[in-house]
């Protein structure tokens, strides 16, 4: 036992997990169930204000026909941001990691300039595609007008969730393209040149040997994608301000409830009522990240 | 040898566990805060926080006077937070509930009408729970117009300071080129109409507007509220009506509003609707369009950005079809200054209400900050002014008489769903009030 054991004593395990534990329990665990309970609350965000409980008030809101238009808008916007973004962060993470895993000169940096805007951070993705796309000359304003046509890009409500699913999808394309790589690396190089000898062609192998071989690092960057595209607003936020209907997702719906009230009115801000927003948010990406764990699962086993 | 190793191994995992545990309780007590340095009670002395809504123009102002003030008194440190309008609320809801915050701005602060009685701001209900300090009774207040003072008073106390006032429902526009173009100052809606058209015909662009805010394009719809509601009677009634539920959205003077403010955004700058609101003031400086719809607060901005280059006018919004209805503008009480009861330095917060009340520090203040006196006897800036034909009776903005309902669809949160209108959404002005009729009528 205490040969295969990897530590002489469980006590600097035992401290560590009970740490760790402490911290999940006290960051994750308290605060998760805290919401839920404020969830059936008229919880405002000052102190002092009276609290009271409201049973299921919230949920009831959230459904009701004055403001069902504004939550049907805000799911079907996260529902088109999480797939796009996720569907296109694969692929493009996907082709990018098979390119940078072949032999060639600076191979290192162009993997450097690939994961960089991963460690730019919100903020400064958002300046920096705030003045990517400035209409008043801007760079791509400047490019639209060698062809006589202009945009009001992140103001224009057809363009602007497109617009920010590509800042996305640049901003988070850099941790997918690592995982691809790490799986890439573990594919044995001597499965490629046994399938070279039996004659598959280039698209064969990708085909049976790699996405095989690849496909418990799909299903983490497909997980990871789809939690994180559910859960984010921070982006939206900064390039498309709190109240653009065209880009309010159910994410950013929950913070401008709960925190932003709305600039040049009354409205208050109801942090009960973000909490049940953000309830009905955890299941549906409870539900979609089991489903597609189910399937992903499934499918690595069929291959 | 075996020992060694396993004595190292063990010292290591020791370690890592007490780093962990380290971390653990920094990171804990980190998140209790760091406390203001109280003063002994009575001192003025301390370190005093004071949070507000930003304004290029106010925060500058703001800075002069917390100078003045801590040079007057040495012992005090007042550090200024400024955060933009739409971070404000989160930030002020943090800064409360860690009682970091010794002066904030407080919002929507009036009393709500009996009709709108769930609607009651939340810095009312602040105010009524305890958490902003009463200073009815203090001598600073005297200082204010009465008029002004009782119109925030809440079950009949005082709990702010107005920092003064600002018009909303104006227009600035550029003299050169309505000289140019032969025009003179429009009064009635069809003179506006006929200044847009001479405009586009001499290939000048009317109106710039930062419509990626949101907001700046929601100054239209309150000149064009302003001309079709021009007194407070007027906006009363239908803000009452409408509670009732006797008037509606997709009809009347609500869609008139809607109609005149499209055309107002029609004759705007090409994709106003991705242009922020703080390059317009070099957009007007440098020409590109001949008026912008913006607040009296904005004007120590866009005179800075002008210079020399052309003079300046501005004039109420002419959305009326009459010349009277158009001749005032409408305005609001601009930042109102209360004091959290959770204050660490009462004295300083106190001393400093009293020092910024004082005529000759509040003669500085609101020449810097552009806002027009709340106190009587203070003269105002050469622009103001100007003004002042426009300002004679002070008629408050729709945004002063109109409280939002809580459990309305964001159609008809103010209520005249401008942000629907192409090109800031996609709908026509009778789709947009269509869709604010549907959202405030389901909330009943």
């Amino acid at each position: 036992m205490a040969q295969t054991f990897p530590f002489p004593s469980r006590n600097p395990v035992r401290i560590s997990f009970a740490t760790g534990l402490i911290v999940l329990t006290v960051f994750g665990l308290v605060p998760a169930v805290a919401v839920f309970v404020v969830s059936f609350t008229d919880l405002r965000g000052l102190p002092y204000l009276p609290v009271n409980w409201v049973g299921f008030e919230n949920y009831v809101s959230f459904f009701s026909p004055a403001k069902r238009a504004d939550s049907m808008n805000a799911l079907w916007n996260t529902v088109v941001f999480a797939t796009v973004s996720t569907v296109a962060q694969i692929l493009l993470a996907l082709g990018v990691a098979l390119l940078l895993n072949l032999r060639m000169r600076g191979r290192n940096f162009y993997r450097a300039v690939v994961f960089m805007p991963t460690v730019l951070g919100v903020t400064v993705t958002g300046l920096v595609w705030s003045l990517m796309f400035n209409v008043t000359g801007g760079p791509a304003a400047t490019v639209l007008s060698w062809f006589g046509t202009s945009s009001a890009f992140f103001g224009d409500p057809q363009l602007a969730l497109a617009l920010v699913i590509i800042v996305q999808i640049w901003m988070v394309m850099g941790i997918s393209v690592i995982i691809f790589l790490s799986g890439l690396q573990a594919i044995p190089a001597e499965l490629y040149e046994v399938a070279a000898i039996d004659g598959a062609s280039g698209w064969q192998r990708f085909r049976s040997v790699t996405v095989p071989l690849l496909a418990p690092s799909i299903t983490a960057n497909v997980l990871l994608g789809i939690v994180n595209a559910l859960q984010s607003y921070q982006l939206t936020y900064v390039l498309t301000g709190p109240n653009n209907k065209s880009t309010q997702v159910l994410s950013l719906l929950i913070y401008v409830q709960g925190f932003g009230g709305k600039s040049g009115t009354t409205l208050s801000q109801s942090q009960g009522y973000a909490a049940a927003i953000s309830i009905i948010q955890f299941l549906l990406v409870g539900v979609v990240t089991i489903i597609a764990l189910w399937y992903l699962r499934r499918r690595e086993a069929k291959l | 040898m075996a020992t060694k190793k396993l004595r190292t191994t063990r010292t290591i995992g020791r370690t890592i566990a007490a780093a962990g545990l380290a971390a653990t309780m920094i990171s804990l007590a980190a998140c209790s805060g760091q406390a203001t340095p109280d003063a002994e009670d009575g001192d003025v002395a301390g370190e005093l926080q004071i949070l507000v809504s930003s304004a290029a123009a106010s925060d500058a102002a703001f800075a002069a006077v917390n100078d003045a003030f801590m040079a007057k008194y040495p012992d005090v440190k007042v550090v200024l937070s400024s955060v933009s309008n739409d971070n404000y609320p989160a930030t002020k809801s943090s800064r409360l509930t860690a009682g970091n915050v010794d002066i904030f701005v407080v919002k929507n602060f009036a009393e709500a009408p009996d009709y709108a009685a769930d609607s009651v701001s939340d810095d009312v209900l602040l105010a009524r729970s305890g958490g902003l300090l009463d200073l009815t009774g203090e001598a600073f207040l005297d200082n204010y117009t009465q008029s002004v003072l009782d119109s925030q008073a809440i079950d009949g106390k005082q709990f702010a300071i107005p920092t003064g006032l600002s018009y909303s429902t104006g227009v600035y526009y550029n003299k050169q080129l309505f000289a140019d173009a032969g025009l003179e100052v429009p009064t009635t809606w069809a003179e506006l109409e006929n200044v847009m058209t001479t405009l586009q015909d001499e290939g000048v662009t009317p109106f710039g507007i930062g419509g990626k805010d949101g907001w700046p394009a929601g100054l239209v719809m309150l000149g064009v509220a302003g001309g079709e509601l021009p007194t407070t009677a007027d906006k009363q009634d239908l803000a009452t009506a409408l509670w009732g539920q006797s008037a509606a959205l997709d009809t009347g003077v609500p869609l008139t509003i809607l109609e005149k403010t499209q055309e107002v955004l029609d004759n705007a700058q090409t994709n106003f609707a991705g242009a922020g609101y703080d390059e317009i003031p070099a957009g007007f400086a440098a020409g590109q369009f001949a008026m912008t719809p913006d607040g009296t607060w904005n004007a120590p901005t866009i005179a800075a950005a002008v210079g020399d280059a052309f003079e300046i006018g501005y004039f109420p919004l002419p959305a009326g079809d009459d010349a009277v209805d158009n001749a005032s503008l409408n305005g609001k009480i601009e930042l109102q200054l209360g004091v959290a009861a959770s204050t660490k330095n009462k004295a300083a917060a106190l001393a400093w209400l009293d020092f910024f009340s004082d005529p000759a520090t509040y003669t500085q203040f609101v020449a810097d900050s552009g806002f027009s006196p709340a106190q009587q006897g203070i003269e105002g800036t050469e622009f103001l002014n100007s003004i002042a034909q426009y300002t004679e009776t002070f008629q408050p903005a729709w945004e002063q008489v109109w409280i939002a309902n809580n459990d309305a669809g964001q159609d008809a949160v103010y209520p005249f769903n401008y942000p629907a209108l192409k090109p800031l959404g996609t709908s026509t002005p009778q789709q947009a009030a269509d869709a604010a009729q549907a959202a405030w009528s389901a909330a009943f």
